[in-house]
């Protein structure tokens, strides 16, 4: 083997291994299956594992709203699906809305994830055509959800209790 | 009995340049290729820890202090001569040759902020103690008078050291059950507290990691020879180089009667 050959592979090899540790370090992965998801979601070719995704949906109608979020989350372990975070906010919203009165931490969890639906969907509004659900777009949903955290007036109306879960 | 003695003699004869172009060959892949990966390893795995409850993986970047060792450490090196700097950049290598050797170093700088990262407590009074220590340890070094293998087996008794302070002593006080060394400080020190002591806990197998980086940095240190072998594709002109660098590793005396040997020898072979 020639020696330039041998120094040019060294240089690209250390460079390569330099910027895999700076990636490592900037991306900081939980775990070794971490390292492979970040390392796809890196590469371009991340994909949601669809049959959980869709088991998870099941779990939402069916009112399991801690197990569809499981489902969703190994789905989704990157959380760079902007659909998948809607699915999850709206089981947030789902969970913790109350005829009286709506559970804020919940809620919160819920506002969290939609934010980051509408900041992973930031070319075009993601629309989500289910025709289960009611609100159909992580902006609105976040709308809805920042709503029920607020406090006003309007909270000690009776007729309050009439209002429609979405 | 002289004829098998005559075809020994062919055989080394032709052995020899296949053996200088091995040794040449390993020598490359190890300066270009092995060290790099060695001390880049050190470098991704001197920062990892293992949390203790969820198991998850912490990658704690190298803090300025371990940047400064890690110049102070360099520049020792250099002063030793452990690594000779003019020697690994210099204007007589080519282009690639420089940029791969820059790579190396650059990597070696990585490595010991690391190697200090990996046994550098994460806070409190345990940090700034061992901080000082290494410092002190290492601005003493700069002016005592070292060779390369008496400052490696330096440079690993202090690791060493220190390696046991966090992996043991204080892994020991912050284990989420309660060390050893925990509960001998409760029962000797009743009603101190341990908080300025104590650290965030983490899982043994921090301790693993941080073992094996730092005994793969010694091996990478023990592996980097202190200036590269002059390196050229032309086998006679290989070896013509390594002739003359031992030649410069003679006391001058011994250099100047063997130079005088070998003109002789030539002046009386062209006479012949």
């Amino acid at each position: 083997m020639r020696l330039k050959l041998i120094q040019w592979l060294g240089i690209v090899w250390t460079l390569l291994f330099a910027a895999f540790v700076v990636w490592v370090y900037a991306a900081a992965p939980q775990s070794v299956a971490d390292v492979a998801t970040r390392a796809s979601v890196a590469a371009g070719t991340y994909e949601v594992d669809r049959a959980r995704f869709d088991a998870g949906r099941e779990l939402f109608l069916r009112e399991q709203y801690a197990a569809a979020r499981g489902e969703w989350e190994r789905a989704d372990p990157a959380r760079r699906d902007a659909r998948t975070q809607f699915y999850v906010a709206y089981s947030f919203y789902r969970e913790g809305w109350g005829r009286v009165y709506n559970d804020d931490p919940l809620f919160r969890r819920g506002l969290e994830a939609a934010g980051l639906a509408v900041a992973l969907s930031p070319d075009a509004p993601l629309a989500v055509e289910d025709p289960e659900l009611k609100i159909h777009s992580p902006a609105e949903l976040k709308a809805e959800l920042e709503k029920g955290l607020e406090r006003t007036a309007d909270d000690f109306n009776p007729l309050k209790v009439f209002r429609e879960r979405k | 009995m002289e004829a098998t003695r005559a075809t020994e003699t062919t055989e080394v004869t032709l052995d020899r340049p296949t053996l200088t172009t091995n040794r040449t060959r390993n020598r490359a892949l190890l300066r270009h290729v092995v060290l790099p990966t060695i001390f880049l390893t050190v470098a991704l795995l001197g920062g990892l820890r293992v949390a203790a409850e969820s198991r998850a993986f912490l990658f704690v970047a190298p803090p300025l202090v371990t940047l400064l060792l890690a110049v102070m450490l360099l520049v020792l090196f250099a002063r030793v001569g452990a690594v000779k700097v003019g020697r690994w950049l210099s204007a007589d290598n080519g282009t690639a040759e420089n940029v791969s050797h820059a790579l190396t170093l650059g990597a070696l700088f990585f490595a010991s902020a690391q190697a200090f990262n990996s046994v550098l407590p994460e806070a409190g009074l345990p940090r700034l103690v061992l901080s000082c220590f290494f410092l002190w340890t290492l601005w003493q070094n700069q002016f005592s008078n070292f060779d390369p293998r008496r400052l490696l087996r330096s440079i690993a008794a202090l690791f060493g050291t220190a390696f046991l302070v966090k992996h043991l002593l204080l892994a020991s006080l912050s284990a989420p059950a309660g060390g050893w060394l925990s509960r001998l400080a409760a029962a000797a020190l009743e009603g101190v507290t341990l908080g300025t002591l104590s650290g965030p806990a983490y899982a043994a197998s921090t301790g693993y990691v941080s073992f094996f980086a730092l005994a793969l940095y010694v091996c990478g240190l023990a592996l980097t020879p202190p200036s590269p072998p002059v390196e050229t594709d032309d086998e006679r002109e290989d070896r013509s180089a390594e002739l003359a660098r031992d030649l410069n590793l003679l006391p001058p005396r011994e250099r100047a009667l063997l130079i005088e040997e070998l003109t002789r020898e030539t002046e009386k072979e062209g006479r012949d």
